[in-house]
């Protein structure tokens, strides 16, 4: 049991009794109460549990928290820069209805958040490879790639 | 209008069960489940479990207060084993820690002992067996065994059509809270919080009005948590209450694959007569259900695979036998389509088999025998209009059919390791539960002397829309913006004896109960101003929030009128309620009304294999869907491109593989393969009929759910198809799903594996 610093979301928060084994999703969700990140499978194989690490798309559920300790981490929480102003990927999503039942948006919304930032004009092909790990059982999938493009063809996400 | 909670879930912001804030010493449950399929329970030991640290307590089927057994339909399913274990992974206790991960740990150090017998799997072996679940059920229409002999052709086969896991993200859970006076108050991931509390209340022998279930969303639901959500709240409910501490139960993925019931598999026998002229005479088909365990909702399942189970065709000689067969898996259940697609599946592949025996093309096969308005199906219910064909008209016209037909051709005789394929598949699909006591719906709406507006239904909320249609509909029928309007969560404590939401019927249901309860409160509010307004109550309608008289606008708005009503001591709440007309189902004799209406479409696939590595690509997905008005474009539209998307990979991707001795093979994503983005057509086009209304429905809309699943049958045929140009397929027993192992299989049906 240790005592971690993370910087999530642009803040310092401190961990306390912490197995540094500890994947990062349950440090997240149990003991700094950002419950936007989800659940899927544990295993990184849902994307569910997506966040930013060191601004890289990272499965959170199989992630140790010792892992991430030092680098900047960002939830769906900080992805917008305020409440008043959201990301352009969350307008982008609310302007194609997106969501269904809404549990893997976080996760989506993260993986393409961080596509936009490596290729500010993916093809189908690049969203498709960079998403195709980000499961929706909804089938919301079309929707997110048009979302995609329309944040990419207003200007992407600098 | 767009899907009322679109801000909350892109910021994070949407709560689910275990997402908000956990009251003071929550507490944990995770399950100890049977390491076998089959067998009977020697010994028992949870007392290892009780020194790991953090565990509090564990219970087994002794410790249940009330009834141990449950189930909707047949109580037949004990909360925990008892005695005997009849699926692997069922649960036989259930360990409560002060943490998840306590709890986990304290499932590793219980043991059982158990004797092991024989497992079954597979539906014809229970058959052989005596071990079914209900009696043979059979439909007939007209006479099946004289025909026979005056058709032209007359082929058989046999059909092995897979399941499917669900794959809702959010695994099961539940949250119960010990309350005053012995109540307990529960928040669950289910679609049926009427029978969650009922059977909470059964398991711990109190009375239902001392059980309050809260439901505010679902992460996807698709059946899965219709009925199979209810057994998690109830091991929540009876450690809460007789610890009197609140506790959580979240399972993690792999028990949910394992111990949950999926889509029904079936094997199928079928029998089809047709004229050289392509004319279906007779089609007889024989359902073996894989029912799994115990009854769950296996009966009305099979019930509507027996109804649909000659889809959108004309036969006038028809012979349905089903069965519902016990096998030591977990109970099978409601998926997305009801049986509705196990029902639909062996006929398209009888008229694939027709097709290539008569030398035509199965889509003019299909086009031959398509029903049309004043058919009468086996069970009774006529069709009552022609929009079935005008969809099935518009999708040849619209997608240019013969042009593709020709590129297909022309590809194919240029290509020789990889080749092309279409397939359309017309879908029928009726509306209502066929258990006809459960088509009612309720609606609460709240009107506050601010002018905003609360509604509740019975619906819940699992990513169909069914709050945004319930906004949009007490904005149309108030005639104030929607921005005034939220929808509640679903609460036994606010709406009584809350039918499923299920059968696609949630919105119909529960729509109708509301603009029965907005009227009713529109109606006082008119009387109240009519008079200051020297005009007939029955001429004041609101338009965007003005109160207009006639066609001349007032200086009323919607918030004085509120405020008016209020101090004149008018009621600003009601509650509608709602039960469709005209619909009754005698499901002894199989005869009657079963439906309330249907929903129509077409859909065209288009596919490309890869005849080397078996691989293939859905190129196109395009559908003509009967909608009537629908009442938000975007929302109806996601169901048509979600089910599609699951329809399409139940037949295709999706693989359950069980072993000899029942365990689940396919128990995580790494081994059970779903559709992502990558995989699903690019082209994909949903075109709505025009200008079609439906009596039925709220605002004129139709029930839209389910019926897109079926769609997704026409990617199955349409790599068969292509698989036609390259080899002969002639199997002993038609597979499904066409993984691209089973694809190989029949590009070189004539391979010999070492």
């Amino acid at each position: 049991m240790t005592r971690l610093s993370l910087q999530v979301n642009g803040e310092n928060r401190f961990v306390e009794n912490i197995d540094p084994s500890t994947p990062l999703l349950w440090v997240l969700r149990d003991h700094l109460g950002l419950v936007g990140t989800k659940y899927g499978c544990g295993k990184g194989l849902c994307g569910s549990c997506t966040v930013h690490v060191g601004g890289k798309a990272m499965r959170s559920c199989s992630l140790p928290v010792s892992s991430a300790a030092d680098q900047e981490i960002t939830t769906i929480e900080g992805l917008a820069k305020s409440n008043e102003e959201l990301h352009p990927l969350q307008d982008a999503w609310i302007e194609q209805d997106v969501p269904q039942c809404g549990y893997c948006q976080a996760g989506q919304l993260m993986s393409a958040a961080a596509l936009l930032k490596e290729k500010p004009k993916p093809n189908n092909t690049d969203i498709d490879a960079a998403m195709s790990g980000n499961i929706c059982r909804c089938g919301t999938y079309q929707r997110i790639r048009k979302a995609i493009h329309s944040v990419a063809e207003k200007g992407g996400v600098a | 209008m767009r899907h009322c909670d679109s801000e909350l879930h892109v910021s994070g912001r949407s709560e689910y069960v275990d997402d908000v804030a956990p009251p003071a010493n929550l507490l944990h449950a995770a399950i100890f489940g049977s390491p076998v399929a089959h067998g009977i329970i020697r010994s028992l030991d949870t007392s290892k479990a009780l020194e790991v640290p953090g565990v509090i307590a564990a219970f087994t089927f002794d410790d249940i207060p009330g009834e141990g057994y449950i189930g909707q339909i047949v109580a037949d399913e004990p909360l925990f084993a008892d005695k005997k274990v009849v699926f692997h992974n069922q649960p036989i206790a259930m360990i409560i820690a002060n943490s998840h991960e306590a709890a986990r740990k304290g499932t590793l150090a219980c043991s059982t002992k158990i004797e092991e017998l024989p497992a079954i799997t597979c539906p014809r072996e229970a058959f052989k067996q005596g071990e079914i679940l209900q009696e043979l059920r059979v439909f007939e229409k007209g006479d099946v065994d004289s025909i026979w002999d005056s058709c032209d052709h007359v082929i058989t086969g046999k059909v092995d059509l897979g399941g499917q896991e669900h794959m809702y993200l959010e695994t099961n859970r539940c949250r119960a809270v010990p309350m005053e006076d012995g109540q307990i108050k529960v928040f669950s991931s289910t679609q049926s919080p009427s029978a969650t509390q009922k059977t909470i209340a059964s398991v711990l022998g109190i009375p239902m009005n001392k059980v309050e279930v809260d439901v505010k969303r679902l992460g996807g639901g698709f059946g899965g948590k219709e009925d199979q959500a209810t057994q998690w709240a109830c091991m929540a409910a009876l450690a809460a209450r007789s610890l009197n501490k609140p506790v959580q139960i979240v399972l993690n993925r792999v028990d949910d694959m394992q111990m949950t019931g999926k889509r029904h598999p079936y094997k199928q026998d079928f029998k089809i007569g047709l004229t050289k002229e392509g004319k279906i005479l007779a089609f007889e088909v024989d359902h073996y259900q894989n029912s799994g365990a115990f009854m769950d909702l296996s009966n009305p399942v099979l019930e509507r695979t027996c109804l649909h189970s000659t889809n959108s065709y004309a036969i006038e000689n028809v012979r349905i036998r089903a069965v519902p067969c016990r096998t030591n898996l977990p109970s099978n259940t409601a998926y997305r389509g009801f049986g509705g697609p196990q029902g639909m599946f062996p006929l398209e592949a009888a008229i694939a088999e027709a097709a290539k025996e008569l030398c035509v093309e199965r889509d003019w096969l299909q086009s031959q025998n398509i029903a049309q308005g004043g058919y009468t199906f086996h069970y009774g219910q006529n069709l009552e209009d022609n929009r079935l064909k005008q969809t099935w008209d518009q999708a040849v016209a619209d997608f240019d059919l013969e042009g593709l037909r020709s590129r297909t051709k022309e590809y194919n005789d240029t290509h020789t390791m990889s080749k092309k394929g279409f397939a359309l598949m017309p879908v029928c699909f009726g509306i209502s539960f066929t258990k006809t006591f459960l088509n009612q719906g309720s609606s609460l709406v709240h009107v506050y002397t601010d002018g905003t507006v609360n509604v509740t239904t019975g619906g819940i909320e699992m990513g169909q829309g069914i709050s945004s249609n319930m906004i949009a509909i007490c904005s149309r029928i108030f005639g104030i913006n929607h921005e005034r309007i939220r929808c509640n969560s679903t609460n036994t404590s606010r709406i009584a004896n809350i039918s499923p939401s299920a059968a696609s019927a949630t919105s119909d249901l529960n729509g109708n109960a509301t603009i029965i309860a907005c009227r009713e409160i529109l109606s006082g509010m008119k009387k109240v101003v009519a008079k200051e307004l020297k005009c007939d109550a029955s001429e004041i309608s609101i338009k965007d929030g003005q109160v207009y008289c006639g066609e001349n606008a007032t200086e009323l708005d919607w918030n004085t009128l509120v405020l008016k009503s209020y101090f004149s001591r008018v009621q600003l709440m009601a509650h509608g309620f709602y039960a469709p007309p005209n619909i009754s189902f005698d499901p002894i004799k199989g005869w009657g009304r079963p439906f309330h209406y249907y929903t129509y479409g077409t859909c065209l696939v288009e596919a490309t294999v890869d005849c080397l590595r078996g691989t293939y690509s859905i190129d196109a997905a395009k559908v003509v869907h009967d909608l009537g008005r629908g009442i938000i474009p975007t929302v109806d539209l996601g169901q048509v491109e979600g089910g599609l998307a699951q329809g399409i990979g139940w037949v295709t991707l999706e693989e359950l593989k069980y072993a000899d001795d029942g365990r689940l093979l396919s128990f995580a994503l790494s081994n059970y393969k779903c559709p992502d983005g990558d995989f699903l057509p690019d082209d994909l086009e949903v075109k709505f009929l025009e200008n079609v209304d439906n009596p039925g429905g709220p605002l004129g809309s139709k029930a839209v759910g389910e019926p897109p699943f079926m769609y997704g049958i026409a990617a199955y045929f349409a790599i068969r198809n292509a698989i036609d140009s390259f080899s002969s397929t002639n199997e002993d027993e038609i597979k499904c799903p066409m993984t691209p192992e089973q694809t190989l299989h029949l590009l070189y049906p004539n391979f010999e594996y070492d």
